[in-house]
């Protein structure tokens, strides 16, 4: 590969940028003191300072998990800062977006974020997520008069104490594993949304996590409370810098969808995944669950295509009778980009059923390995589970790994299992060439036909972005 | 023989028969026509006894014993036979354990000696060559690999082996070519008698083209709204079924 | 290790055994491995469905030597030559064919003992157990077939186990030379009583071209343990045929690996496991291909009864630069009750992009439609499940090559399903 091409391939990752803003960021290092400033910093209550403690006491007993299949140094956590803030977001807190610090927002606007109201993709709600803080979020007006709530974690746990009380480590508890432990004990912003009963929310949520600032980690947390017989789409994405030095990211997401609710919960991961020879790039440790009640149904849909490691499981709890869980993934990986995800499905309820989808695409020197647990009770009478998993190789330098657990202790439940792998063939290589198509394109053609059935899960705009993504991430792997 | 009077049935909470009631007499041929979803393949499976299909009122007579209180083993045991409209594959069991298990299961329970191993086989060869199917055929798993035609050959097999007193084919056209449907209905005219009665359920006035019947009725809506001669299968044939909303409205 | 398996008793009267000086060493060597291995709980993931508690808590000790050939497994009608191997170890063998030798490792000379070591030391793994097989076998079994020799005679290894509270350990490694071909059944049976682990490793080497047909058929009943490993080394061009039974005992657990280690290559592993009570059976399978243009095609069938539970983990690696690799594997379960349990784990690993690689599983109960069929027939629901349960995996009998072993399996297998009562199985016999 020419010097030229790789040049090329680096400089593909469009939202590597920087920002600069100045920013007020506590000194690395990892104790009980600097949990207590995190929480003081945010004003919060006794309750949830020592609710971070406990988690904290928790993590230090706990071991970093190595089963995946993943190598990479094992993080320095004292080396870390634990909170980073935009000063202008400390000091006099803007009240409304007007107020916020343009270069912010410009950051956003640079990433292809509505981040005003009055823009074409007028259907989506952001909540912008800058480092450890929210620096804004729209549509709140619209979204309150319809009963949702659609704000940062940082401000429900004042406005709605009792609600984020009630939920907060229910679906994720504070010792699940490492990274929730971590997680638990030094979260800094996130989303936080609650539909109320029988309310459709009007429009898509989405969330937009940005990391900037260097030598720090992102630990946000979500909490989604869908009531009964409520309906939310929510959609997270996030971008980070180039730097050569790896970054963390250890996140939880908690799902919560009680009777005939339904959630929908879209990912496209754009972390920046390293440069070609696997220098820098964000380490991804993410816990993401669900619980669902009766008859309700949660859907997570990812596109993964950043992060140089990627350790990611989102989950479903299978509670209620006739509830539903769908798993819809397409992981990408390149260059020296490592990924271990998959999902969890827990069938407890009678006649609740799953279905997993999953495309991985290796290319270049990267690792990519489905790793799944379906799991039928002795209580998931007439349950059914589908899991489909389909590798695409493109190249002989990478590794394409399929990992799934199968647990039954009901005889009326069934399951079945599904793998392949193949590779982008010659005949179909050869018949785009002979039909004036160039190899790169013909490639992405390719790889999106091969994961049409989980772009068609996601909602319409960013099923386009995702395709665009697979492309530019695919830059540079064949010729 | 068969005297269904009222016949309600659901599938999965959905009413699908609403008030059936049909005679039959030793030695008919009845029709049963209608438009998809008119609940024709369910009144075939309620007779059989298929789990899944409950019967919500209404009573069955079948030679003069309450047909719903038996199993269904015990059904076909009495000499009711369901033709299947898709017979189902079972790898591994192959048609000669499968079908010696059946005829010794109801000629046992017609208090008759099980045939000898020896006289089963030589039957069931001889009455292969009868339906058209190749002596391997014994060897294979049931209807494993079979091509629609020879499915429904194998149906008529069984039916042969059995000598039941009520046939009911459901939908056994379904999937044949002209070649195959002839082969079936040769099959299924030899078997004819005084004795022997059937329920041909079909949605097309082909197949009434060889297995020519005595009474022709239509099911709409879980009822039956109209009976006649043959030719009112021509009528159907001309006309379609969309004016029987018309008519039973 | 924990002490969770008291070996005392066992240890001691190994130390009793009279044999050259260099073969103590070895075994001693197995004894110190096996003390440093820690004792796989839940948290190891080899070991992770698989509970080992029956194993703790008994005073192991090694079987008294037998003189006696016990009967075992008998095959009716076929020309098999038979080997008894009681306790671990290989009673008089008649007389072998031409171009077939048995070499026993405590008989080795020099340069054969180095061979044999080093056979065996190429097909262990860091197996806890493995380490406790080298420690208390009372010998080791080399089965060579000269090259180009193919053995009419089909080879039947009869293990036998008789004792109470004792590990039965034996080690076979079957080598066939270039372009050799020869059948071997192991047939592994435990006396009525007494409990007992039989700790079985079976190593198969085969050079450029040679075909072998494998059977390995863990038959054991009561209160039987049952774990080892079968490795495979494929040369060029080699063809195996491995088939595989578990039924019966308390618990067992067989670790088979095979590598392609030469280009064109073939390999069919089958296998069925039955466990019924509250019996715990376990395969573990792990297919490599080191080489381009090999192929794999595997297919495993469990069917679990009562509060029975079933693992099988199988795993297709395919190596970089391994292209042109076909692999297959298919596991399907039945569970046949509320208590019964099945983990399945099948794993693909793969690090070339020019294969075709596939593998499925599925886990249900009988099919409600297939049932339906037989009772509108006539057939009793209680005949159907049996009929329907055999069928399962009587598709994987029906493809084996040798008559004589289909008609021992069928019989024992069918009467599984049926509680003993033989009006249901009559039409499958």
């Amino acid at each position: 590969m020419s010097e030229e091409v790789k040049q090329y391939i680096k400089s593909e990752y469009e939202a590597g940028f920087t920002t600069n803003v100045e920013s007020a960021t506590i000194p690395p290092g990892l104790n009980e003191d600097v949990i207590r400033l995190i929480s003081a910093k945010k004003q919060e209550p006794e309750w949830l300072l020592e609710w971070r403690l406990k988690a904290y006491r928790a993590w230090e007993q706990m071991e970093e998990p190595d089963w995946a299949h993943v190598t990479y140094p094992k993080p320095d956590f004292q080396a870390l800062s634990y909170y980073s803030s935009p000063k202008s977001m400390e000091e006099n807190r803007p009240k409304s977006l007007d107020e916020v610090d343009p270069e912010l927002l410009a950051t956003y606007e640079k990433l292809g974020i509505p981040v005003h109201e009055q823009e074409v993709l007028a259907g989506v709600a952001v909540d912008m997520v800058f480092d450890s803080v929210s620096v804004g979020t729209t549509f709140r007006q619209k979204l309150k008069d319809a009963g949702v709530i659609f704000c940062p974690i940082s401000e429900a746990v004042h406005e709605y104490p009792e609600l984020v009380k009630k939920y907060l480590g229910s679906v994720v508890p504070q010792r699940d594993n490492y990274y929730a432990a971590l997680n638990s004990a030094v979260f800094s912003d996130g989303s936080f949304v609650y539909i109320p009963k029988g309310v459709r929310c009007p429009m898509e949520l989405s969330t937009y996590f940005r990391i900037n600032e260097a030598k720090t980690g992102q630990f946000e947390r979500t909490l989604i409370i869908a009531d009964e017989s409520s309906h939310v789409s929510y959609l997270e994405g996030c971008t980070a810098p180039m730097r050569d030095e790896n970054q963390l990211h250890a996140a939880v997401v908690e799902l919560v969808a009680l009777d005939d609710a339904e959630i929908k919960y879209s990912t496209v991961q754009n972390w920046y995944p390293g440069d070609a020879e696997g220098k820098g790039g964000i380490y991804n440790f993410v816990t993401k669950r669900g619980i669902a009640h009766t008859r309700s149904k949660i859907s997570w849909t990812q596109v993964e295509t950043g992060s140089a490691v990627t350790w990611k499981y989102p989950s479903c709890i299978l509670k209620g009778d006739d509830s539903i869980g769908e798993f819809y993934s397409v992981a990408l990986t390149s260059n020296h980009q490592q990924a271990d995800t998959g999902t969890k499905m827990i069938h407890l309820g009678k006649n609740t059923r799953s279905t997993i989808i999953s495309k991985g695409i290796s290319a270049m020197k990267s690792e990519n390995t489905y790793r799944g647990l379906v799991r039928m009770n002795p209580g998931a009478s007439g349950a059914r589970n589908f899991t489909q998993c389909d590798s695409l190789l493109i190249g002989d330098q990478s590794g394409a790994h399929t990992f799934p657990y199968i647990e039954s202790k009901n005889p009326s439940a069934v399951v079945e299992h599904e793998a392949t792998t193949s590779k982008v063939s010659d005949d179909q290589m050869f018949l785009c060439q002979q039909r004036g198509i160039d190899p790169e394109k013909a490639v992405s053609m390719i790889v999106n036909g091969f994961c049409k059935e989980v772009f068609k899960e996601l909602p319409m705009e960013f099923a386009v972005e995702a395709g665009k993504l697979l492309e530019v991430s695919l830059e540079g792997a064949v010729g | 023989m068969l005297s269904i009077k009222d016949l309600h049935a659901n599938v999965e909470e959905k009413s699908i028969l609403k008030g059936l009631s049909l005679d039959i007499k030793p030695g008919e041929v009845h029709a049963i026509m209608g438009p998809n979803g008119a609940g024709k393949s369910t009144l075939g499976n309620v007779l059989a006894g298929r789990e899944g299909y409950s019967v919500t009122g209404g009573s069955v007579q079948f030679n003069n014993e309450a047909l719903l209180d038996l199993d269904a083993e015990e059904r076909a045991r009495k000499g009711l036979f369901l033709a299947f409209q898709y017979p189902v594959e079972i790898p591994g069991v192959s048609n000669m354990e499968f079908l010696k298990a059946s005829v010794d299961a109801v000629r046992e329970a017609n208090g008759q000696e099980p045939y000898s191993s020896v006289d089963f086989i030589k039957l069931a060869r001889e009455k292969c060559k009868a339906v058209n199917l190749p002596a391997d055929f014994l060897k294979r798993g049931v209807n494993e690999g079979f091509s629609g035609g020879e499915k429904k050959r194998n149906e008529l097999l069984q039916m042969m082996l059995l000598e039941p007193t009520l046939c009911i084919l459901d939908e056994t056209d379904s999937g044949l070519d002209i070649d195959a449907l002839q082969v079936v209905a040769d099959g299924v005219n030899a078997l004819r008698s005084p004795e022997r009665s059937f329920i041909v359920v079909t949605h097309y006035q082909r197949l009434l083209d060889y297995i020519v019947p005595d009474y022709v009725h239509v099911l709409a809506d879980g009822k039956i709204v109209k009976s006649g001669g043959k030719e009112l299968a021509l009528e159907l044939e001309k006309d379609g079924y969309r004016w029987i909303a018309g008519e039973s409205a | 290790m924990s002490d969770a398996m008291n070996i005392a008793k066992a240890v001691s009267k190994q130390e009793a055994w009279s044999r050259p000086q260099w073969l103590q060493q070895w075994q001693q060597a197995g004894l110190d491995r096996f003390r440093e291995t820690p004792w796989p709980t839940r948290k190891t993931e080899h070991w992770k469905y698989t509970p080992l508690k029956s194993l703790t808590g008994i005073d192991w000790s090694l079987p008294e030597p037998k003189t006696s050939v016990a009967d075992g497994i008998r095959f009716d009608d076929w020309n098999a030559i038979r080997l008894n191997i009681v306790n671990g170890e290989l009673q008089n063998p008649g007389d072998l064919p031409t171009g077939v030798s048995l070499v026993r490792l405590s008989e080795c000379n020099q340069e054969q003992a180095e061979r044999f070591l080093a056979a065996l030391e190429a097909s262990r793994n860091d197996f806890l157990f493995d380490t406790a097989n080298q420690a208390f076998i009372q010998d080791a079994y080399w089965l060579n077939v000269d090259p180009n020799t193919q053995v009419q005679q089909a080879l039947h290894l009869n293990y036998v186990t008789d004792g109470d509270d004792v590990l039965s350990s034996s080690q076979i490694w079957i080598n066939l030379g270039v372009g050799a071909q020869v059948t071997v059944v192991e047939t592994f049976s435990a006396g009525e009583q007494g409990r007992c682990l039989v700790n079985a490793n079976t190593a198969i080497t085969l050079a450029d071209n040679a075909r072998m047909t494998h059977y390995h058929l863990m038959l054991e009943e009561g209160d039987a343990h049952h774990i080892g490993r079968v490795t495979a080394e494929l040369q060029r061009s080699a063809y195996l045929d491995s088939f595989h039974v578990g039924i019966g005992g308390v618990l067992k657990r067989k670790d088979i690996r095979v590598r392609h280690c030469g280009e064109g290559a073939e390999l069919r592993l089958n296998g069925v496991y039955l466990p019924k009570g509250a019996e715990i059976i376990d395969y573990h399978t792990c297919i490599e291909h080191e080489v381009p243009h090999c192929t794999s095609e595997e297919i495993f069938r469990g069917i679990i009864s009562d509060s029975a539970k079933a693992v099988f983990n199988g795993r297709i690696h395919i190596h970089k630069d391994a292209q042109k690799s076909l692999a297959e594997m298919n596991n399907r379960n039945l569970l046949l009750s509320d208590q019964a349990e099945i983990d399945t784990k099948p794993e693909l690993e793969i690090y070339a992009d020019d294969v075709k690689c596939a593998h499925g599983a599925t886990i249900a109960r009988l099919d409600d439609t297939q049932l339906f069929y037989f009772q509108a027939r006539g057939i009793s629901r209680a005949e159907a499940e049996v009929m329907l349960s055999f069928g399962f995996i009587n598709e994987l009998l029906d493809s084996l090559q040798d008559e004589a072993v289909q008609n021992l399996l069928r019989p024992l297998l069918a009467t599984l399903f049926a509680h003993q009562r033989s009006e249901l199985t009559r039409h499958l016999l």
